[in-house]
């Protein structure tokens, strides 16, 4: 094999380098100061420039359908549309940071650092189309999680959700690392397209291959939190500092939803009829589990991890008609949509919930909420708008991504599928609106802390009109989107 | 630009409202700005050709091409004198409501204009997307307004309301996903969601199977809509949501939002699955008569006035869905017209409990009894109401009930032999109850008010009376001269009722 590398290749990975040189800084200045910090402020406003940067590099170079380093990364539409969703969830989660009681504080230089090289991570896994490539993607954004979750200044808490996302992640990892072994070992390749000539020939001759396949999914689907692989989920997200969950939930789900998404649409690499009926059955099961359980929940972190959960079900419903249909850019471009409106919702509840913490160690429950509507109405009307948003009510985004997302369903015949996705909206609507109910129907006094300033408000606000926003606009960007894969 | 005038108005003064300075003058914008919007639906009444069943004044605008979802409006014969009904009774309601919602004005008349540009919507979207849309907007205002300013169980109840609604209608959001899918055969490739495309669709029907694609669009629009209307043994979330609405949330409740139900299946089910209409409508006659008599024996038995009207809802509703279902002229015209009419009536039954209930915070008919005497103009308001609800001659309701009535003997006798007990057994209950609290001896309510000044009872005063005399005048005038508002409808229903196996609607852009 005949290895170079040139210019464009480091132009292609621009915005990787832009995030780890900036996210050099601050602990670089933490150093040279004799281990003193830079205020937080300073801290943060660095780490958006580099996001900044990172986004407006991977516009510029992204979306070309380039290459780099001889086929190992992919800046396509795919890559592009992902990446941007990744780095702007993250941004807002970092503002989070900056003002949560249990995340700002003495090491926020190393937090920051640590959450920048997760972002490294990310756009690694999203652009990755190589298997070992997508698992390096995969260890670098969990290993800074791992140790961001366990630094927070929490209590026991966060510890218990660090060890425990640490040895499920790590299990996980294991399996699908076990996995890409298998696959070499029968096809003698591990690059996705590669690998795309000769799999069908290699699953109708070689059961070991479609082994180590289902390995990788089975990988996969810890990461994303698929039931039955997502028992870890509402305990870490309960546990993690309302900031890292709310990064979890979106940046990092929706990294790891990429790379799904590119090995399962990657044509006849996955040409086992069976495994997709599998995850078809999982899909359903998803979803039913995460709503089922999200009624039964008091804390109200614990009913979003799980509502995010459902997500991941109705999510994967357009991952699965991505691998089956002939036009996989239609169902793909569905899923981005879909994981656009869900970041934009899942970030904003969970800003609001960190803004209602009081200190490190408190706990929202959804009764806590009693009263929101009277002393911050316009924080508790963004709140509704996120929760009716995830309900799928229109006009909000999240109706309009349910719509895309089931029509493409429809359309390669899953109807099945569609139809568990609708009712499964219906049950989840039950716990949608008892946050609701208890902001504008109960009387209390749930307020945001005092010490604010007004970064999370902004990203709450902004979320909130954006959802609105792109929901009536979601024709052209929707049309954007799949310009941009095909 | 008419129609999206009338729509989206609401949703301006919604705006202005959210930031109008001044507490104590809200109501006065808020009533103001409700009669401009039934000024603005008057002038488009005056722009309305009756002529023809065509559809009018139409705008259409490409919204999401990829899904040929279009922004598409339009109005005819068929919704009319729904959307009138709407705008009618809006500037009522906050004429009825000026002393009982006393907190949150604010958001109070904000859920209500934002309501207002949801039901009109649902009216007037001639596209599938755009109706859904409007159609689930509907409720959310709808939730605040019994979550908030309604009864003790008020949370109950708006949650049960919320997802009843939801869990019908989000199977039409599938069958309409899948229909969008049919359409390429109509358009010539390109998918489309507008309802004229839905139209021209020959969808797939073998008789007496169930798993046809017709049988099953058929049945789960059907659903969404019965359980709007509500259709028994799906009426469970109507009483409750009644009982603790504040009354201007009945009153829209009962007076609109259930029509949205009746419309659907108008404008909806039957012209786009007419062979499995024509096959099951058996089933939604049976389940209509059910209705009537069940809603009539159970409003018999209620101690609390307001759940009594309620129940009379079912009833009544049923009428209109055996008036829909049997399919012919008489039966359309009756049940368009009782749509109307029941929304005036029972609109007036729940502003005038909720008069009394303003003065005496009981609902309870136990405790009442001999308020003719203290309350005179009252009693006779209410009896008028009363006398339109069950449907005596010269008043409204008898028009509608007796063209249902006729339709529904054109399809079976025993239909309308059965059905003409719910007659019978609603004029028992009305008046049964109008005994009890208005006539005999002098109840609990009644006698401490004449031996305590502080709950003395005060006659209507100018201000009630306002709410009062328009929808009575109405009653009378809908009761004497129906043709002054059948005329608006008759095009568009005789049309619907000669081409029922091929329905289509066209366009007419010029109006009068």
């Amino acid at each position: 094999m005949n290895i170079t590398f040139g210019l464009s290749d480091i132009l292609l990975i621009s915005p990787l380098i832009a995030l780890f040189v900036f996210s050099l800084i601050p602990i670089t200045i933490k150093v040279l100061r004799g281990n003193v910090e830079q205020s937080a402020a300073a801290t943060t406003i660095e780490a958006l420039i580099g996001l900044t940067l990172a986004a407006g590099l991977l516009i510029i170079f992204g979306g070309s359908g380039k290459t780099a380093f001889n086929g190992q990364l992919v800046f396509d539409g795919l890559t592009q549309w992902m990446g941007l969703i990744a780095v702007f969830s993250a941004a807002g989660a970092l503002i989070m940071m900056y003002e949560n009681p249990a995340t700002k504080g003495s090491q926020f230089s190393e937090l920051i650092f640590l959450a920048m090289n997760a972002i490294v991570g990310m756009l690694i896994l999203v652009s990755a189309v190589d298997l070992l490539i997508i698992f390096i993607g995969l260890e670098l954004m969990s290993l800074s999680l791992y140790l961001m979750i366990a630094m927070s200044h929490e209590q026991k808490i966060s510890k218990e959700a660090a060890i425990k996302y640490f040895v499920l992640g790590s299990f996980a990892s294991a399996i699908f690392l076990y996995g890409i072994s298998f696959v070499f070992g029968t096809a003698g390749t591990i690059n996705l397209l590669d690998l795309m000539d000769n799999s069908a020939q290699l699953i109708a001759t070689n059961k070991l291959y479609l082994f180590g396949i289902s390995f990788i999914v089975i990988g996969f689907c810890f990461k994303v939190s698929i039931a039955p692989f997502h028992a870890w989920t509402p305990d870490v997200y309960q546990g993690a500092p309302t900031p890292l969950t709310s990064f979890m939930a979106t940046a990092v789900k929706t990294a790891s939803f990429a790379a799904f998404l590119r090995v399962i649409a990657t044509k006849s690499l996955i040409g086992s009829q069976n495994l997709f009926d599998v995850l078809q059955w999982l899909a359903v099961i998803t979803m039913t589990v995460g709503n089922i359980a999200a009624i039964m929940q008091t804390n109200f972190k614990r009913t979003l991890a799980y509502s995010s959960i459902s997500h991941s079900g109705y999510i994967l419903i357009g991952v699965i008609t991505a691998g089956i249909s002939q036009n996989s850019a239609f169902s793909a471009t569905s899923v981005i949509f879909y994981l656009i409106g869900y970041g934009l919702m899942t970030l904003g509840s969970f800003a609001i919930i960190s803004m209602i913490e009081k200190n490190e160690n408190s706990i929202v429950q959804t009764e806590n909420l009693a009263g929101f509507a009277k002393n911050q109405p316009l924080l508790a009307l963004c709140l509704t708008i996120f929760l009716l948003s995830l309900a799928g009510l229109p006009p909000t985004l999240g109706f309009f991504g349910k719509l895309y997302l089931f029509s493409s369903a429809v359309n390669e015949g899953l109807i099945w599928l569609a139809l568990w996705g609708v009712i499964n909206s219906v049950i989840s609507v039950y716990y949608y609106l008892r946050p609701i109910v208890m902001m504008y129907m109960r009387d209390g006094d749930c307020d945001i802390t005092d010490d604010l300033s007004y970064a999370t408000i902004v990203v709450t606000v902004l979320a909130a009109a954006l959802i609105l926003i792109l929901g009536l606009a979601s024709g052209p960007l929707f049309q954007m989107i799949e310009r941009s894969l095909t | 630009m008419i129609l999206s005038g009338l729509i989206f108005l609401p949703l301006v003064f919604a705006l202005a409202i959210c930031a109008w300075p001044q507490k104590n003058t809200i109501r006065h914008v808020a009533l103001g700005f409700s009669v401009l919007e039934f000024l603005f639906s008057i002038a488009m009444l005056q722009r309305f050709d009756s002529t023809t069943a065509a559809l009018q004044m139409v705008e259409k605008t490409a919204w999401i091409e990829r899904f040929g979802i279009s922004y598409f409006i339009g109005i005819d014969g068929i919704s009319l004198m729904l959307v009138m009904l709407t705008t009618f009774l809006v500037p009522i309601i906050i004429l009825a409501s000026w002393n009982s919602v006393e907190e949150k004005l604010k958001g109070f008349f904000v859920s209500l204009f934002i309501l207002q540009t949801a039901m009109l919507g649902t009216f007037l979207a001639m596209d599938a997307i755009l109706f859904y849309v409007f159609w689930e907007l509907s409720l959310v205002p709808m939730y605040f307004m019994i979550g908030i300013w309604g009864g003790t169980r008020r949370v109950y109840a708006t949650i049960k309301f919320f997802i009843f609604t939801m869990s019908g209608s989000i199977l039409m959001l599938l069958a309409i996903i899948f229909m969008m899918r049919l359409t390429p055969e109509v358009t010539g490739g390109a998918m489309s969601a507008s309802l004229l495309d839905f139209y021209k669709l020959q969808i797939p029907f073998i008789a007496g199977e169930f798993f046809t694609a017709q049988t099953l669009l058929f049945f789960a629009f059907a659903l969404a809509f019965a359980i709007k209307v509500p259709l028994f043994p799906l009426h469970t979330w109507l009483p409750d949501a009644h009982v603790e609405a504040p009354t201007p949330g009945s009153v829209i409740l009962a007076g609109v939002m259930l029509k949205m139900g009746t419309y659907g299946f108008l404008r909806w089910v039957l012209p786009l699955f007419p062979e499995a209409t024509q096959q099951y409508a058996w089933i939604f006659i049976a389940l209509g008569v059910i209705g009537i008599i069940y809603g009539a024996l159970v409003a018999m038995v209620q101690p609390d006035v307001k759940k009594l009207v309620a129940y009379s809802s079912v009833s009544h509703m049923g009428y209109i869905i055996i008036g829909l279902f049997v399919m012919n002229t008489y039966g359309l015209n009756g049940a368009l017209y009782q749509m109307l009419n029941h929304g005036v009536s029972t609109g007036a039954l729940f502003i005038l409990i909720g008069m009394i209930y303003e003065r005496t915070h009981s609902r309870e008919i136990s405790k009442y009894g001999g308020l003719a005497s203290a309350l005179p103009i009252f009693a006779i308001a209410f009896v008028i109401v009363t006398m339109s609800s069950i449907a005596v001659p010269m008043t409204n309701g008898f028009i509608g009930e007796f063209l249902i009535l006729l339709g529904a003997f054109n399809y079976s006798p025993w239909v309308a032999a059965l059905s003409v007990t719910g007659v019978v057994l609603g004029a028992a209950y009305m008046l049964w109850m109008i005994k009890r609290v208005f006539f005999g001896p002098a109840g609990e309510i009644v006698k401490n008010s004449a031996h305590d000044a502080s709950h003395a009872l005060l006659d209507l005063n100018i201000r009630e009376l306002a709410v009062l005399a328009p929808l009575i005048i109405l009653i009378f005038w809908m009761g004497i001269f129906p043709n002054h508002f059948m005329n608006y409808s008759k095009a568009s229903v005789d049309y619907l009722v000669k081409n029922k196996m091929n329905y289509t609607l066209v366009i007419n852009s010029e109006a009068k």
